[in-house]
């Protein structure tokens, strides 16, 4: 889970181009919307195609994005239930 | 009618933004194709509002921001953008990624930033202006457009702001296409240089005390051959009662491309025999937007009554009241834009 976390904190980085923080400074509960890393709606898109393409998960119903997204454990945690194995 | 520069901002391959005096380090071109000066961006805006923008939306922002502190004003009333290529960059990604991604999971952000209005829009977002928006893309009469609507909205209702302006980039793959069609390669096109280049200006119907430079009209000719040419412009000269000898310097847009030269430099000589002249293409490069850059550097000589000598072919003898810009774009797009000292 710990090494998981660590990706995902990269790969947020790389794909929503957030050149100005580093992995370590994004707290594994943190909000990333709003409040939080202050991400919109489309990050929230660009997430979306980021679990697709390196977890080959496809958000069924995005109505739970809001959940799902809401920091990077949530997500790691729906990686973990989700992922093909 | 003319309308008032009241402030403008220009990103090219020269030094045209922040303090220094008009052209006084020119830049030449290495090889055939001629890259801006870019700002720190992070002047305009603040790093997470960059981290989505392409190249040429930081460069439309930041060159929109400079026109509108130049000119004092927050929000303008409207926005009026000319590019011919558009959002290139956005567009190279998504293509590419359409096919290494063979259509699927696709990033949303090169998609939604890759149409030519993005960057009116992204200007309009960041600024909350809620006005007139419109982006004109007629290939090489797009800033000629652009400026035509601009000219028509402040004839009607003058006691308006509008920010105009033109926008246009090179990447690594237009580049390469464009070198696989024969431009600026080819032997009709040899001379010239690829180029690129943003610049904005904050434009109104109502003159102040402040304001030193207007423009007065334009016209647009397309596929014309010298005949229809010349007489374009004994008529362009008519209808701003103007003689050929009322025109100070003649600001010509060619780059020493075979395909273009003849006619223009002939229809130029034997038009305007007295008037200085002078070029700016080799300081722009060649592309379709590059109007708007000359509409910059004309408006700065009237300002500073100078003419660099990296613009001249001789030296201009007497105050610049009018500079007219005489461009064409690879022969078939030509344009006159007149600007006239307050």
């Amino acid at each position: 889970m710990e090494q998981l976390m660590a990706d995902l904190k990269k790969q947020i980085i790389e794909a929503l181009n957030l050149k100005h923080l580093k992995p370590e400074d994004i707290g594994d509960d943190q909000p990333l919307f709003v409040e939080g890393l202050g991400l919109d709606s489309i990050d929230a898109l660009e997430l979306i195609v980021l679990l697709q393409q390196h977890y080959n998960i496809k958000l069924a119903n995005p109505q739970d994005g809001p959940q799902i997204f809401k920091s990077v454990k949530t997500i790691a945690e729906y990686i973990r239930a989700n992922q093909p194995s | 009618m003319a309308i008032y520069i009241k402030g403008k901002g220009n990103i090219s391959p020269q030094q045209t933004w922040g303090d220094s005096p008009l052209l006084e380090t020119p830049v030449l071109a290495n090889g055939n194709r001629f890259a801006c000066v870019e700002p720190d961006y992070t002047q305009f805006m603040d790093v997470r509002q960059l981290r989505r923008m392409s190249r040429i939306l930081k460069m439309g922002v930041a060159s929109g921001s400079m026109a509108l502190k130049d000119a004092g004003i927050t929000v303008p009333d409207g926005i009026i953008t000319g590019t011919s290529y558009g959002c290139l960059e956005d567009t190279g990604i998504f293509l590419s990624k359409m096919i290494s991604n063979v259509e699927h999971a696709l990033n949303p952000t090169p998609f939604i930033q890759s149409t030519h209005n993005t960057i009116g829009s992204q200007i309009a977002l960041l600024l909350q202006c809620q006005g007139y928006n419109q982006t004109y893309t007629q290939r090489a009469f797009s800033f000629e457009n652009a400026l035509l609507d601009a000219l028509m909205e402040l004839q009607e209702t003058p006691a308006q702001y509008f920010l105009v302006g033109a926008a246009d980039e090179i990447t690594d793959t237009s580049h390469a296409i464009q070198q696989r069609f024969g431009i600026f390669t080819d032997e009709h096109h040899a001379g010239a240089i690829n180029g690129e280049g943003v610049a904005y200006f904050v434009l109104s119907g109502e003159k102040s005390s402040q304001d030193k430079v207007s423009i007065h009209s334009l016209a647009t000719f397309y596929n014309a051959d010298e005949t229809a040419l010349n007489n374009g412009v004994h008529q362009f000269l008519a209808d701003a009662n103007l003689k050929a000898a009322d025109i100070d310097l003649l600001l010509m847009g060619t780059q020493g491309d075979a395909s273009e030269e003849a006619v223009l430099q002939s229809t130029a000589g034997s038009l305007f025999p007295s008037s200085a002249k002078g070029h700016f293409k080799h300081l722009s490069g060649e592309y379709p937007t590059a109007t708007a850059f000359a509409v910059w550097l004309a408006a700065r000589m009237i300002e500073t009554q100078t003419v660099p000598e990296s613009v001249s072919i001789g030296k201009a003898n007497r105050p610049l009241q009018r500079v007219l810009i005489f461009n064409s774009y690879f022969g078939k797009y030509h344009s006159l834009i007149l600007l006239e000292a307050c």
